[in-house]
């Protein structure tokens, strides 16, 4: 009867319990059999695991690939084996300041880097690698090819036994509060951030989320967690190979990380697991050990792309409705389950009456007053300005070509506070470019945009988020995979200017799914918060982005082709719902349905070929000869 | 003439590396995955003709044969098992996953299959034209480089042709820009993707034979090829085979100079912050998909 929607493994990470798991189990292997073989393909494995935890951040949950994990593993290895050989310094004593400097240099070197994303990232730090191997091979210093012996440890008293079973447990404490470190971000408001960059960057960038500095942190994230690995790896292994760092390590460290999991830690870690345990499973493996890699990496993605940890989500999520299925009364109590059960279910929990998968919309200007109340930074941005005749947005002579063709051409146009401001023309007019260049995303070639009097021609789309700038569209951007509630509270966080290190200690994510939750409610949708945005029906979907760029209380939305793909009934319900935002903010709405925009709109601009055609109220556009015969045919 | 001599060399490894990038771009136009076995298929290629030549005693022409039609089998095969249900399934899979992780995995089970066969030793398929370097003046070239620069002007320009001036080469730009879009307009995107999936694996496989007197292979080459076919690809833009071979040839030179010019132990290191730097610079202009945000 109810049926469990699949979970993305990112929701189902159980950040501290897993954390903790991987430290009792590894320090009961570690003491048990700690100088036997399973001890030391353990502790191995917590070396490579500290680094693929990082790897899971920063390349399988925000997809930032960066080919710098083997380089600042060494960076580590290598850094502790030199101040412990040639400074006499002790393991446990230089693996904080190799960690330090390995923090610095990843600052510098991912200020450089992470200016540029995607595959441009990709290749750019490939030649990270590729620069390293030969450096290494080819200094002394390091030890070249013979690699670089330690005499220290990282834990020196006792017997060899003892110094065995002390620096394998040391290291599982340190994968510990790496898995631990890596939970807390991704369960925190700054891992949807991060969920979110790594779906679709423009929207985050229209979200708030500063998608440069979030590359950065990132980039230094899994530069330090490969150093505390290399460091660690130094420290019981009393060894740094020259194979450390290059590319061939750096894609071993990648099987690890997606036979695992990529978009989980617990994942990672068992990925690096599996991978040490085979290489060392018997003589025939060890020597194939390539094939059987390449084998297994296939299997795996081939069953769930979400590796080991997909499976096992997949296989805990069957279970559970097996289960449901034969305890139905269970489901109100089913927890976890819960929030993500499908429509039937949920609007069965609440006695609300949408059958049939439409939508149970019933917004009134009383209901959307709340959202008039404008949130308290855009108060105070706009306190100074609200009373005076300065127009919300102004744009002034802009003017933009791509390659040559000219897309707008001294567009001129001024909205007051409030109210309602239609945008048609013909395709091809230059009126999603218009709203972009309004949004931020795309810079005009001319002239100027303000905000409330102030410029904001070369602000970011994501500083222009935080001036009250909010947009949806015209293809639907959710973030798939996640539930409409945290579609929405993406809009809502608060989290843009903080630093991830400050999540370590403190999510404020339910801060955040409480506001969405309110504007979710404002809208009466909040009977399919619960959903995951996919399963929903094309109108839902826009209800839930609308909802997404309400919830932040913009002074200015922009609504990119609302109504496109919706039944003629569905769109008389989005007209209601238009006039009533309408009421308490300003809205520019780009839309071919000219029925709908003289409807709604108190004053309609119509573009041509770049240019402002027509600029007057509803009964002047539907008789204007320019109007008719651009646009209706007539 | 120690310019010109830098040049012919330069022009040699950057033919190479132009035949790799060529490959692997125009694969992921068609199928918008990165080939990253594609060195490894060069891999075979040589050693495979070396094992049945040498150590089985086939003769030359029988042996590579043998080898071409092993390798063409194994990419028809791989292309029906593994990307089949990858990318033909219900449930199509998109992003990072396909794009790197399926011929990564890939590259590494040849790798590993190519050392259970061939060893670990190095070894090369034999000289298809033996005899000494050819002089003219003061400029020397091997007569295995002058075939490895024949092959790549006849590979290159035979796809050139292709896509320029056939319909099955529009049909391939089509699946690639847009595949549901060309699937519609009635070309069997599959089709390519097994046709040009296999071409390119025999292609490399020939390249491989070609050029192996001149470097040597272990079981371990496949992967190097494939970077600098993969580096060579990306500063074509992936998409486009033509500026992919241009930048396969840029490459080549670059390095030649480098290590001339420069240094020569530090040749790579050099070449390779160029590298970096170009794409930081301009990633919009190599045609790189996202471009500086921020």
């Amino acid at each position: 009867m109810s049926r469990l929607t699949s979970v993305p493994s990112a929701l189902r990470v159980r950040s501290l319990g897993s954390a903790g798991l991987v430290l009792v189990a590894g320090a009961v292997i570690v003491i048990l059999y700690g100088q036997a073989y399973t001890g030391s393909v353990v502790v191995l494995s917590a070396c490579y695991a500290i680094v693929t935890s990082g790897m899971a951040v920063q390349i399988g949950f925000s997809q930032q690939i960066a080919f710098s994990q083997s380089v600042f593993m060494g960076a580590g290895a290598y850094g502790v084996a030199m101040l412990n050989t040639h400074l006499n310094m002790s393991v446990l004593v230089a693996t904080p300041i190799v960690m330090a400097g390995s923090a610095v240099a990843a600052l510098l070197l991912g200020s450089v880097v992470t200016r540029v994303s995607g595959l441009a990232l990709a290749v750019a730090t490939l030649m990270l690698p590729l620069i390293a191997v030969g450096y290494v091979s080819s200094t002394g210093f390091l030890g070249g090819a013979v690699g670089a012996p330690l005499t220290g440890t990282l834990w020196t008293t006792g017997s060899t036994t003892a110094v065995a079973v002390g620096g394998g447990l040391i290291t599982v404490a340190f994968l510990a509060v790496a898995m631990f470190v890596a939970s807390r971000i991704l369960t925190s408001d700054i891992g949807l951030e991060l969920f979110v960059l790594g779906v679709d960057e423009r929207t985050a960038a229209a979200m708030g989320v500063r998608t440069p500095r979030r590359r950065l942190e990132l980039f230094v994230l899994g530069c330090v967690f490969a150093a505390l690995g290399g460091a660690a790896y130094a420290g019981t292994q009393q060894f740094v190979p020259e194979t450390i760092v290059n590319p061939t390590s750096e894609l071993a460290l990648l099987i690890m990380l997606f036979i695992g999991g990529r978009r989980s830690v617990l994942g990672a870690v068992v990925g690096a697991l599996v991978i040490q345990y085979l290489q060392g499973a018997s003589t025939w493996v060890s020597v194939n050990i390539l094939v059987v890699e390449g084998v297994l990496l296939t299997l795996v993605l081939l069953v769930d792309p979400e590796g080991l940890a997909g499976i096992v989500n997949t296989g805990v999520a069957w279970l559970r409705t097996r289960l449901d299925d034969r305890l139905p009364g269970a489901l109100a109590g089913a927890g976890a389950g819960a929030p993500l059960a499908s429509l039937d279910g949920a609007s069965n929990a609440h006695g609300s009456a949408s059958g049939a998968g439409e939508p149970d919309v019933l917004v009134t200007p009383t209901t959307l007053a709340t959202l008039a109340t404008p949130s308290p930074a855009v108060a105070d941005a706009s306190g100074a300005a609200a009373s005076s005749t300065v127009p919300l947005l102004e744009c002034r002579a802009i003017g933009k070509e791509y390659g040559g063709l000219s897309v707008l051409d001294d567009v001129t146009i001024a909205l007051p506070r409030l109210g309602l401001f239609g945008l048609c023309g013909p395709n091809g007019a230059g009126k999603t470019t218009l709203l972009n260049v309004v949004g931020g995303s795309v810079p005009p070639a001319r002239g100027q945009v303000l905000l409330d009097g102030t410029d904001i021609t070369r602000t970011p789309p994501h500083e222009r988020f935080y001036q009250g700038i909010s947009r949806t569209f015209q293809a639907v951007h959710l973030i798939k995979g996640r539930t409409v509630l945290d579609n929405v509270a993406v809009a809502c966080l608060a989290s843009h200017k903080s630093s991830i290190v400050t999540r370590i200690g403190r999510s404020r994510l339910d801060d955040a799914r409480d506001k969405a939750a309110q504007a979710l409610k404002d809208l009466g949708m909040q009977h399919m918060q619960g959903r995951e945005v996919s399963s929903l029906t094309l109108e839902n979907q826009r209800m839930v982005e609308l909802a997404r760029a309400l919830a932040p209380r913009p002074r200015l939305l922009l609504l990119d082709e609302p109504a496109s793909g919706l039944s003629e009934q569905q769109r008389y319900r989005l007209a209601d719902l238009l006039r009533a935002v309408g009421e308490v903010t300003c809205v520019f709405l780009v839309e071919h349905d000219l029925d709908l925009v003289a409807q709604v709109s108190q004053r309609i601009f119509v573009l041509s070929g770049g240019r402002l055609v027509f600029d007057g109220g509803p009964s002047e556009f539907r008789a204007s000869p320019v109007v008719n015969s651009l646009l209706v045919g007539l | 003439m120690k310019f010109g001599n830098l040049l012919i060399a330069g022009l040699v490894t950057g033919s190479i590396y132009a035949v790799f990038a060529v490959c692997v771009s125009v694969w992921y136009r068609v199928s918008n995955i990165l080939n990253l076995a594609v060195g490894d298929f060069a891999m075979v290629g040589a050693l495979g003709v070396d094992n049945l030549y040498r150590v089985k005693g086939m003769p030359l022409p029988a042996a590579i044969a043998t080898t071409l039609v092993v390798v063409a089998i194994f990419a028809f095969a791989y292309d029906r098992v593994v990307l089949r249900l990858a990318q033909d399934g219900p449930r199509r899979m998109e992003g990072i996953v396909v794009t790197f992780f399926f011929t990564f995995a890939l590259s590494f089970f040849i790798d590993g299959v190519a050392k259970m066969l061939f060893g670990t030793d190095v070894h090369a398929a034999p000289a298809l034209w033996s005899g000494q370097a050819l002089t003219w003046a003061s400029l020397h070239l091997e007569r295995a480089g002058l075939l490895v620069l024949a092959c790549a002007i006849m590979i290159g320009g035979a796809f050139w042709l292709y896509i320029r001036y056939t319909l099955g080469g529009k049909a391939l730009e089509a699946c690639g820009e847009n595949a549901i879009g060309a699937r519609i307009a009635g070309i069997d995107t599959r089709r390519y993707r097994w046709l040009i999936f296999v071409a390119t694996a025999v292609i490399a496989a020939i390249f491989g034979i070609v050029e192996s007197p001149i470097t040597g292979y272990t079981y371990l080459s496949g992967a190097t090829i494939s970077l600098t076919g993969f580096l060579a690809a990306a500063y074509g833009g992936f998409r486009k085979p033509g500026r992919a071979l241009v930048a396969g040839l840029f490459i080549g030179i670059l390095e030649a100079m480098i290590g001339g010019y420069v240094s020569a132990q530090y040749g790579d290191t050099v070449l390779y912050a160029i590298l970096a730097a170009l794409v930081l610079t301009w990633p919009r202009g190599l045609g790189f998909e996202s471009a500086v945000s921020g």
